[in-house]
């Protein structure tokens, strides 16, 4: 209640008016109700009721947020989230090295950034994990659903049809092993059609489809609850050429990265970028570094480097805030990433 | 391609003007702005704001498919989907071919084969559908003067005999490959924008640009400050222009890459391979396998561009005549390797014994190691390197820096596309 007046989400003129009438708390305001505003500052009394409506919800919920109340608020215990964090499911990969190394999965809630070189298995990782989003709960799965954002034109169906069919045997192969009720129910639902159907498309051809459409994001989630993973695929692609201002351009990603942490808390969902790797040119010798600078390297909460070592493909766990540094090997094979 | 004004975003008219007074007039600088400064602009509360984001995303966000849809699309439209290369083992791997919608490049050493590559190409897309073509025209750039009328005439009644059983067959073919020649980035840049309207009223269902390397690496010095990103710049804003191209029409679109010696202490450095005499040295640092220090032969222009190609094929020489062709990058093809020689009717895949390696453990697409020609005796010429083909061979190894003289073209207009095949033909028939 004690709110100063301009911390409130007003139109500026109007903010502005009223610090000049010499308002300064929110309480003032909603004492003077709408005909005395109107009247002291000169505007309509439509347009006072309104800035009152605003005020009123902003101190209601500010007063919700000081008693404690759950909901909206983003407050709790590490005891809770710990209980939330061991009830929550991982995204497995079908590569048992690469699951390990990350503690089981793809963490939900959480960015998790895939960066290599050209051909190294990026996309193909993204396909594998947007089928197995989708892989029923009693096979282990989360019965989730999949957006994937394309920027580069990589995303093949017909490597997607591959994979899916190749889940869809293994999870047949357990049920016929263990021959449970639950299994067998899954199973009927759980088709290549189904699996397809549930992997929603975006091709965003410049930077600013893919702003607009992580602006549009929080609604679409909203709509799809079940969905549990987005996939942007090569989030480096299109800032990397036409960008003269680069000060826009940390802006532009620092908030696009602000968006996607709240979107992947808010909607429990997994959120995997993709990026490039470009040439540091030293003194004696150039280096592969991940693109977009150093402080894109912020944004994300778990990185994960692919890159090779002359025949084989490696995969390295760079940063990640509960799991050791570590390499392992891993193939493509026609079913999936092995 | 221009960004949408942000009158067609729905916003209203005074809405408009107000941004308008701050220079805010398209899509592209409303969602650049934070929202304290889009409160500032538009004079309305935060929730407004949000709201107004979310109108003017609306219209510029992409429309949402799910994979079932693409599937389907694809499955009742087989053909839509690749170009068939007409080589059987390479198509199995490819599953289809040439991929659509997506731009797939070739790289080799020269006198590989890759213009007679993008020779054999164009004939496969003017087929019918029923013979596995696209049944449609060809737009054709050539930045190295490289295209032979001739060489097309006789791939095409050499390949499929059967069907250009007569001249009037073969005329109207070489009417729908539209040859443009273009020796400047900028005019490959300007021509590539033109594209849009051309392959419309042309009905084009194949693009070629061979090759890209040649003329940026005739600009852009990279040992000069600054030339490097601005080369990044060139070769990004091209891909992204065609790769909206090849998605917008579902077309291929083939691109010929040249290479570079890669030294294994990280520097790339620009091989000069105009002359043959530096072709000859530097087979000797790649035939060790590029493991000792004088480095490996790999493909040029660098990181970004083998990020922004979807499909890699590498073409190499190993025993003359033979040479192979390799799938280095691909989404949906494992690493594969063929065997191949050049005929009078294009490329032949060797079949049988040799493809029992039809996986191999391939590397990274960028740093790929590429088999260079081997050193021939300087008293033998260029004739000899392929005793079965010398006519084809000499096409094949010509000097890039030399126009090839026998086939003047009738225009001197370079400016305007001009259908060569159609004038040559019509001078040796006068003949």
């Amino acid at each position: 209640m004690q709110r100063d007046v301009g911390s409130l989400p007003l139109a500026p003129a109007l903010r502005a008016r009223l610090v000049a009438a010499g308002f300064q708390t929110a309480q003032e305001l909603l004492d003077t109700g709408p005909c005395g505003l109107s009247k002291e500052i000169g505007i309509s009394k439509e347009e006072a009721l309104e800035a009152l409506q605003v005020v009123r919800q902003e101190c209601h919920s500010d007063a919700t947020q000081t008693a404690g109340a759950p909901g909206t608020s983003r407050k709790c215990t590490a005891l809770e989230l710990l209980e939330q964090e061991q009830a929550q499911g991982f995204i497995i990969t079908f590569c048992s090295a690469l699951d390990n190394i990350l503690g089981g999965g793809v963490q939900l809630t959480k960015i998790t950034e895939i960066c290599g070189e050209p051909g190294v298995g990026k996309t193909q990782l993204c396909m594998q994990l947007a089928v197995d989003v989708q892989i029923p709960e009693c096979f282990g799965g989360l019965a989730g659903e999949a957006v994937f954002i394309d920027t580069e034109g990589s995303f093949m169906v017909d490597r997607v049809v591959d994979v899916a069919t190749a889940c869809v045997q293994h999870c047949q192969l357990i049920a016929e092993a263990h021959q449970e009720e639950d299994h067998l129910k899954a199973l009927e639902t759980f088709s290549l059609e189904s699996i397809l159907s549930h992997i929603y498309y975006f091709r965003c051809r410049d930077y600013i489809e893919l702003l607009a459409q992580v602006y549009l994001l929080p609604d679409f989630l909203s709509e799809h609850s079940k969905v549990r993973l987005v996939v942007i695929d090569g989030i480096a692609f299109p800032f990397r050429h036409d960008f003269e201002d680069l000060s826009l351009r940390t802006r532009l990603l620092n908030g696009l990265a602000q968006q996607l942490i709240i979107i992947a808390n808010d909607h429990k969902a997994a959120v995997v970028l993709t990026n490039q790797m470009t040439t540091r040119i030293g003194q004696s010798q150039s280096t592969l570094v991940p693109a977009l600078g150093e402080s894109w390297g912020h944004a994300a909460t778990v990185r994960l480097i692919f890159h090779w070592d002359n025949n084989q493909r490696l995969a390295t766990l760079y940063k990640s805030p509960s799991q050791k540094e570590s390499t392992i090997p891993y193939h493509i094979t026609v079913s999936a990433l092995l | 391609m221009a960004p949408k004004k942000l009158r067609r975003a729905r916003l209203s008219q005074e809405l408009c003007e107000r941004l308008s007074r701050y220079q805010i007039t398209t899509c592209q600088d409303f969602l650049c702005l934070s929202l304290l400064d889009l409160m500032k602009v538009t004079g309305q509360s935060y929730r407004n704001v949000q709201k107004l984001l979310c109108k003017v995303s609306l219209a510029c966000a992409p429309k949402m498919q799910t994979a079932y849809e693409m599937k389907v699309r694809r499955a009742v439209n087989p053909s839509s989907a690749f170009l068939s290369t007409s080589l059987h083992g390479l198509d199995k791997v490819l599953h289809g071919g040439v991929p659509c919608g997506s731009l797939t490049e070739i790289t080799s050493p020269p006198g590989c084969g890759k213009t007679q590559f993008c020779i054999m190409m164009s004939v496969l897309a003017t087929l019918p559908v029923s013979m596995g073509g696209l049944d449609g025209a060809v737009i054709y750039i050539d930045t190295e003067s490289a295209f032979s009328a001739e060489r097309l005439v006789e791939i095409a009644g050499n390949r499929f005999p059967a069907y250009f059983d007569s001249d009037e067959k073969l005329f109207s073919m070489t009417r729908s490959i539209y040859l443009y020649r273009e020796l400047t980035c900028g005019s490959v840049l300007k021509r590539i924008k033109s594209l849009e309207e051309e392959i419309i009223s042309k009905k084009v269902k194949l693009i070629i640009i061979d090759s890209v390397a040649s003329v940026v690496r005739k600009e852009f010095d990279t040992k000069l400050q600054g030339n490097l990103t601005e080369r990044s710049n060139f070769l990004a804003r091209g891909a992204s222009l065609l790769k909206y191209l090849a998605e917008e029409f579902s077309i291929p679109v083939i691109l010929t890459n040249q290479i570079t010696t890669w030294l294994s202490n990280g520097l790339a450095i620009q091989a000069d391979l105009v002359s043959p005499a530096d072709d000859l040295c530097l087979s000797e640092g790649a035939s060790g396998g590029g493991k000792r220090e004088s480095g490996s032969v790999t493909a040029a222009l660098g990181n970004t561009w083998s990020h922004s190609v979807n499909t890699r094929l590498i073409l190499q020489y190993h025993d003359l005549p033979t040479r192979q062709i390799l799938v280095a990058k691909s989404p949906v093809a494992p690493f594969s390797a063929f065997f191949y020689t050049v005929e009078k009717s294009g490329f032949v895949l060797q079949d049988g014994k040799d493809q029992t390696n039809l996986t191999w453990e391939g590397t990274n697409p960028a740093l790929q190691n590429i088999k260079m020609q081997q050193p021939v005796n300087a008293g033998q010429g260029m004739g000899a390197l392929n005793p079965q083909n010398n006519r084809q061979v000499h096409h094949c190894a010509v000097h890039r820096a030399t126009v090839n003289t026998r086939y003047k073209p009738c225009s001197t207009k370079t400016d305007e596309p001009y259908n060569e095949l159609q004038n040559l033909l019509f001078l040796e028939h006068q003949n």
